[in-house]
């Protein structure tokens, strides 16, 4: 049956997301923007939280870890708790939810295509995190390799029981504080997506630096790091998936397979932002604007902020069909693509024509005014995890007879 | 729990109307476009499988479907043909009207002939817009005026639907000339009343199939009982009118905008340019995926406002959720028929393929019911939490003229 309603779980984790959003994050957003760190402290809190929280019908748990095995007659939830969290955190603060601990982007390929023993290794160390926070990443980007992951460069060559990597990572979230990075490496640049081998390599393993920490437009209180690595010695049992996995192409859907997962997420948070700015715009109106005399400019900033919500409401339901879709185990890659095109595009419009409609007011950065913030935190959600030139490339594969690249 | 999955039952009924449409409206639309009519054969199939009746409810004669269903027919019908719904029995804004305006007692009495699965000919109409705008006060030209025991009714209506063939028309007039939109007021009226003639039919942009005129009252007289009061509060029903019915008329909209990006797509399949197809053009590709998100997130969004109404969701939420549904149905259809025509090229412009039609359609029907406009002030006023201004949220004749 056709429903909208979120039912309690969903209502419980939006309502307690948004509380601690309004009441703890938002009036420290801004000074952890210009620390260019979210306090340890407040991670602590939050992941205790979290475990406090543990139990049956945690949807906490569910948000942050996936779905547990299930009756398959009653489909997982999972994906739809996840999208509700994401859009609600993002609302507060899009650099607090990429900065959360736990395995992170690194996590997907790891559940994926990883053997039972990486799995326990390598996710075991998030299972009690009381005494120090840890975090995964993923490293695919290179200088020279973004939206066309067949060209990385980085290179891989087998040394007894050993691959020695060397390259360059770039733009990798949380890069300098991960206890482990899924990085990709080719052992030919000739064999293109066939060669791809993805290692699990580990802070501190020799030949393993931490490069510089980018300066960025927004999402500043969150980590983006360069990942050098010079003659690093991996074992490997940390290739990920084991030798075997890579007689076929498997090495480059790996990376496919992450950002299936992901994009509507991703998507699901674009909206988030957008949200928060369009309610700034439309409570600013309310207050501000004279809304009784001069009625032809206020039926034209109307009609403004009536379509900026339409947009953002026409992202959400195409997020809500693709997590639903991913729930009942329907392939949602088009629909994933699809919500996150839209999402991104609608929310930096939101930002955009939010600070418009406020006016000069718009523009100043202040602890009451976010809206700078969410202008400069939305416009990479256009562009990490596929561009919205990728994910249009991603759709129309999907619609147009024969078509297997442009 | 949010689920995108249709029950059971709908998805049946969805299944036979797209059977209907592919079969029976589909390769006919330019036939019914150049008799100016929907085939009697058609009209007869439709009414005996009841179709325009889903969201009647029970009581009054329908099957109590709710409006969802309502919305799954009517973009299954309009894929077929997006113009063919205007031109069938119990489809048009009437149904609604006698539901909004009319007690349970007239609804019914409104309605009952339309539920005989033998009525294809029978038709009603709704007159809103006004032949001259009025632009002494807000409100209405046309006036009622209290005469003996009933009222008496005088003015020029246009973009009446179906007026020709109707039997029975819901007028709106003026009844209180210092009270403004508040002062409206509903009236039903038999087409053998001596004072109502109808006048030309317009010929129009797109919707051939459908006859749209001008309605003449001339001190037209009706009883005290045919006046319809809405519930007492008549600028709401007017309101919770024209949301309805601009959502079955978006939902037509999403018919279309499927049915535009579908031909388009098997056409970039074949149409080779430069040694291959033409899909195989970033800028063409992108263009259909574009047209995909669009048309997919109409689709949904027209149902979850039929769904708030169904289950009850506070109204000024379900017109909200309506008034997004039905600006972004229009855009979008509007959006997918231009670019339908323009991946066509040349052959997009000829009357031998149908997407030209499509694009003709889709402007005309985004001005049925309520546009865009209308619907962003009806939107942004719920959302800014303001009083909902009837100048500014309702489809008023002195600003943009809607079909009705």
């Amino acid at each position: 049956m056709i429903d909208f309603e979120l039912d309690t779980r969903q209502h419980t984790l939006k309502q307690a997301l948004h509380d601690l959003g309004k009441n703890v994050i938002r009036p420290q957003s801004l000074a952890w923007d210009r620390k260019h760190t979210v306090d340890e402290q407040f991670l602590r809190t939050f992941y205790k939280m979290s475990q406090a929280l543990r139990g049956e019908s945690n949807p906490m748990q569910e948000f942050q870890e996936g779905a547990k095995k299930r009756d398959p007659d009653k489909p997982s939830q999972a994906n739809r708790m996840a999208a509700i969290g994401a859009e609600e955190l993002a609302w507060a603060d899009a650099a607090i939810m990429l900065s959360l601990p736990g395995p992170g982007l690194g996590g997907p390929p790891l559940k994926a295509s990883g053997t039972p023993e990486q799995k326990e290794r390598f996710f075991s160390i998030f299972r009690d995190m009381s005494d120090e926070l840890r975090w995964g990443a993923y490293g695919l980007t290179e200088p020279g390799a973004g939206s066309d992951v067949a060209a990385i460069r980085t290179s891989c060559v087998k040394d007894g029981s050993d691959y020695i990597l060397n390259g360059r990572k770039c733009y990798i979230t949380n890069g300098g504080r991960a206890s482990w990075v899924v990085i990709f490496a080719t052992v030919d640049p000739a064999l293109g997506r066939a060669g791809h081998r993805a290692f699990v390599v580990e802070k501190g393993t020799p030949g393993f630096f931490v490069g510089k920490l980018e300066d960025k437009m927004g999402l500043r209180a969150n980590e983006t790091a360069e990942l050098v690595l010079e003659d690093c010695r991996v074992p490997v049992d940390n290739l990920l998936g084991g030798e075997e996995k890579y007689q076929t192409k498997e090495g480059f859907m790996t990376a496919m397979k992450t950002f299936d997962n992901t994009r509507h997420l991703v998507a699901a948070m674009a909206i988030g932002i957008g949200r928060a700015a369009y309610e700034y715009a439309r409570d600013f109106v309310k207050d501000n604007y004279v809304l009784s005399r001069p009625i032809p400019r206020y039926a034209a900033i109307a009609e403004r902020l009536a379509r900026v919500n339409r947009q953002l409401e026409a992202a959400r339901i195409l997020v809500w069909k693709a997590v639903w879709m991913a729930d009942h185990s329907i392939p949602n890659a088009k629909e994933a693509s699809m919500s996150k095109a839209l999402a991104g595009k609608a929310a930096i419009s939101a930002c955009i024509d939010a600070i418009e409609i406020c006016g000069a007011h718009g523009t100043l950065a202040t602890e009451h005014a976010l809206l700078e913030k969410w202008f400069r935190d939305i416009k990479v959600y256009d562009i990490f995890e596929g561009t919205g030139q990728i994910q249009r490339i991603v759709i129309s594969k999907r619609l147009v007879t024969g078509l297997k690249g442009f | 729990m949010i689920s995108f999955e249709p029950s059971e039952d709908q998805g049946l009924i969805v299944q036979t109307v797209a059977e209907l449409a592919k079969t029976a409206l589909s390769p006919r639309a330019r036939e019914f476009e150049k008799e100016r009519a929907v085939g009697d054969d058609v009209r007869k199939a439709v009414q005996e499988m009841g179709l325009a009746m889903a969201a009647v409810p029970e009581a009054l004669g329908g099957q109590g479907l709710g409006l969802l269903t309502a919305v799954l027919i009517n973009e299954e019908l309009a894929y077929g043909d997006p113009a063919a719904p205007f031109g069938l029995p119990g489809f048009g804004p009437f149904t609604l009207a006698a539901l909004e305006f009319g007690t349970e007692e007239q609804a019914r009495a409104l309605l009952a002939p339309f539920t005989d699965p033998a009525a294809h000919d029978y038709f009603g109409a709704v007159a809103w817009s006004e032949l001259r705008a009025n632009r002494e006060r807000p409100g209405l030209s046309t006036l009622a005026k209290k005469s003996g025991g009933g009222w008496e009714i005088t003015g020029g209506k246009c973009f009446v639907g179906n007026a020709a063939a109707a039997r029975r028309f819901i007028v709106f007039a003026q009844v209180d000339e210092s009270a403004g939109w508040n002062g409206i007021g509903a009236f039903s009226v038999t087409r053998d009343n001596p004072g109502l003639s109808v006048g030309a039919r317009h010929d129009t942009l797109g919707l051939g199939c459908a006859e749209f005129s001008e309605l003449t009252l001339e001190r037209v007289k009706v009883g005290a009982a045919d006046r319809l009061e809405g519930g007492g509060d008549i600028v709401r029903a007017t309101l919770r009118f024209f949301a309805k019915y601009a959502l079955l008329v978006a939902a037509r909209q999403v018919g279309l905008s499927r049915a535009a990006f579908d031909v388009s797509r098997e056409y970039c399949d074949i149409r080779k340019a430069f040694g291959k197809p033409i899909g195989h053009f970033q800028a063409v590709a992108f263009t259909l995926a574009d047209r995909h998100i669009d048309a997919e997130s109409a689709r949904e969004l027209c149902r979850r406002a039929a769904w708030a109404w169904d289950t009850g969701k506070d109204e000024n939420r379900a017109l909200c959720y309506t008034a997004e549904a039905v600006a972004h149905a229009h855009e979008v259809a509007m959006r997918c028929a231009d670019d339908a025509v323009q991946l066509h090229g040349g052959a997009g412009f000829m009357r031998d393929v149908i997407v030209e039609k499509m694009m003709r359609d889709a402007k005309q029907i985004a001005l049925s019911g309520a546009t865009a406009e209308h619907m962003d002030q009806l939107a942004a006023a719920v959302e800014l939490g303001a009083a909902l201004d009837p100048a500014l949220v309702l489809p008023t004749p002195e600003t943009q003229a809607v079909f009705t």
